[in-house]
């Protein structure tokens, strides 16, 4: 007997996202489904400009598409205004970006935060709470400093707290490890396994970086705007040869 | 939020110091052409300042303070007469050379007082005393013309140095002899030249030739009575025109002669229009660089912003955020400015220099225009920030 499947926590079917006008559309989503289970890791991968941080923005709320429903932890997002997608993503997401995104004029503990400040959570709690997962992202000691003084892969770091201070159940990260070196890169990507598991949880990592796919439960693979196939099978993924 | 908002801030010394620069400069700019503006209009009615009455009485074509069309002696007693009037004074005031004991001439201002009352006396006298005016051939010179007037010689260095005059030095009005007994101080005047006062019956012998000397008369009302009501009857009793000696700008009545001469100036002369623009050009200026300094602000953090807004943070916050910002830095920028037109205004009367009145009102429209750029500033980033695409956080 087959474990039961766990339920679904990301569920996007028939998404259709035009730019431009309509003389000169370009197609980024094209009747996309895509689906990601609570508690798993799934990498979304694919060439480059096949729609996959298009995907990303519209899981996120932070893209409205113009055809098809999103659904993510039972809420849904299409016909949402924009101060309730506001307030669905600071409740429900924390970012992990490609170029960090961290702001340069604060401190690492500052910009960790960000997430609890906007929330309305007060001062010193937040302050307290991006003390430690600061010291859980092994950055103990740099609290005080600015972010501009630490390497590329203690930024992404910094980041990364700064996605999860707020226990959001879906972390997203758009190629969290393209600015970064291979051996950087795995830790980052450990760090992200390690941090974000939980059964509540759902981690969806956008990225072309080959080297990491071993540490994803599944492979959703794009191609024009659309996912082609699902991959889950442990031994294909962990030759990193799709 | 608005920690972080003020730390963003402050967070870089250098752009900061950029934007407070440009926001103080821009406060001095305001505070100092507007202060610079108003000192020179004020000295347009500096004998109203100087020579203190209640009311002041003179010929009805006379327009302005410092175009005396003079009276007749016999209209003293004409105005002496009017229902409410305590007493009157003449006043004598008229441009002669003096020549000093060197030989050279001086263009000097001659007020002559009347003897009895000192009505229009200076009010603060540095060296000597008014009753020493009643002295014959005696004048009270004003502290700066007393150095414009002074002695020509070498100091202990070497270098070319003027002595000013003091008490016991003498010069000549018109051949007579004229010996200082006292030093006051006063507001300079827009016409220059050194403030010599003397009695009205002895500016009459250093006039020689003038028929009529009764420039002004100055008038104290009875108790009881306003100066304004006791012109009204002075006019319709006498057919001269009567005036109050109001000379609070923002505070100033219809009849005040300090502001009949102000508004004449500005109708009169081109004072008005090239110092206006100068103000209005600084105003212009001050706008340009404070909003562009704070708008370069914005756009150099709206990548922030947009991610802050992707994380979650509604427009609400984050324009309180941009608020706090620009106020912040718009108070800071104004205090800078502020304190430093004061410091320049001190120092360039403390050389005596140009004309400096920075009005309280000065102070606060300075204010109300620098947090008014601030404001729309703030206002512009939010626009801006609520346009970004908070997609775009995942580009780049
Ligand atoms: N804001 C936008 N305006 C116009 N075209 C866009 C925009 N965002 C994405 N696109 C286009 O949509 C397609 C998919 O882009 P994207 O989702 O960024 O691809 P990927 O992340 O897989 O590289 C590309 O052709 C891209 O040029
Ligand atoms: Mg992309």
């Amino acid at each position: 007997m087959s474990p039961p499947t766990p339920p679904i926590a990301v569920r996007a079917s028939g998404v259709d996202m035009f730019f431009g006008t309509p003389d000169n559309q370009v197609v980024a989503l094209k009747q996309a489904d895509f689906e990601a289970r609570r508690g798993e890791l799934i990498m979304l991968v694919g060439p480059s400009g096949c729609g996959k941080t298009t995907l990303l923005s519209v899981i996120a709320g932070t893209l409205t598409p113009q055809a098809g429903s999103v659904e993510v932890f039972g809420q849904r997002l299409d016909g949402l205004g924009q101060e309730e997608l506001t307030s669905f993503r600071r409740k429900n997401l924390g970012f992990v970006f490609q170029s960090f995104n961290l702001i340069p004029t604060l401190s690492v503990i500052e910009n960790v935060m960000v997430p609890l400040l906007i929330q309305g959570r007060p001062y010193d709690e937040a302050h307290a709470r991006a003390g430690a997962i600061i010291e859980k992202v092994g950055l103990k000691g740099r609290e005080e400093g600015r972010p501009n003084a630490l390497s590329g892969g203690q930024q992404q770091r910094v980041a990364i707290a700064r996605a999860l201070v707020h226990e959001p159940p879906l972390l997203i990260c758009d190629e969290p490890t393209s600015a970064l070196d291979k051996d950087t890169g795995a830790q980052i990507m450990q760090m992200v396994r390690d941090l974000s598991r939980s059964p509540e949880r759902c981690v969806v990592v956008v990225t072309h970086d080959h080297r990491i796919f071993r540490f994803a439960d599944r492979i959703a693979e794009m191609e024009d705007g659309r996912i082609s196939r699902v991959v889950d099978d442990p031994k294909l993924l962990e030759t990193a040869h799709l | 939020m608005y920690r972080l908002a003020l730390n963003m801030l402050f967070g870089d010394r250098a752009k900061l110091a950029m934007l407070l620069c440009g926001l103080a400069f821009s406060a001095l700019l305001m505070a100092q052409q507007s202060s610079v503006f108003f000192g020179i209009m004020s000295w347009t009615y500096t004998p109203m300042v100087n020579i203190r009455a209640q009311v002041w009485v003179s010929d009805p074509m006379v327009e302005q303070v410092n175009d005396a069309k003079p009276l007749r002696d016999t209209d003293l007693s004409r105005v002496r007469s009017v229902d409410g009037v305590a007493w009157v004074a003449p006043l004598h005031t008229s441009f002669v050379q003096a020549r000093m004991q060197d030989g050279n001439f001086k263009l000097i201002t001659l007020v002559g007082i009347d003897a009895d009352t000192f009505a229009g006396a200076p009010a603060l006298l540095t060296q000597g005393r008014i009753e020493d005016l009643r002295l014959p051939d005696t004048v009270i010179v004003d502290e700066w013309g007393a150095s414009l007037m002074g002695r020509m010689g070498v100091g202990p260095d070497g270098k070319p140095r003027s002595t000013p005059l003091k008490v016991g030095d003498t010069f000549e009005i018109n051949d007579i002899q004229a010996r200082i007994v006292g030093i006051c101080k006063v507001k300079r005047a827009f016409t220059g030249g050194p403030f010599v006062y003397t009695t009205y019956d002895r500016a009459k012998g250093y006039t020689l030739g003038a028929r009529r000397t009764l420039s002004f008369m100055l008038v104290e009302p009875q108790k009881g009575v306003t100066p304004t009501e006791l012109c009204g009857r002075i006019e319709r009793d006498t057919g001269l025109k009567a005036w109050t000696s109001d000379t609070v700008i923002w505070n100033w009545g219809e009849r005040s002669l300090a502001r009949n001469t102000f508004w004449w100036f500005w109708t009169n002369t081109g004072i008005p229009f090239s110092f206006g623009t100068a103000v209005l050009l600084g105003l212009f200026v001050g706008i340009a660089i404070s909003g562009q300094t704070f708008y370069s602000f914005v756009l150099e953090n709206l990548k922030y912003f947009a991610a802050i807004k992707a994380m979650g943070a509604g427009m609400g916050v984050i324009a309180r955020m941009l608020f706090v910002q620009a106020f912040t830095a718009g108070l800071i920028g104004f205090g800078l400015g502020a304190g430093m037109a004061q410091g320049i205004g001190r120092a360039m009367i403390e050389k005596g220099m140009p004309p400096f009145v920075m009005y309280p009102q000065i102070l606060w429209a300075t204010f109300v225009l620098v947090l008014g750029i601030s404001f729309v500033s703030a206002i512009i980033g939010i626009i801006k920030v609520s346009r970004v695409d908070a997609a775009s956080v995942f580009r780049g």
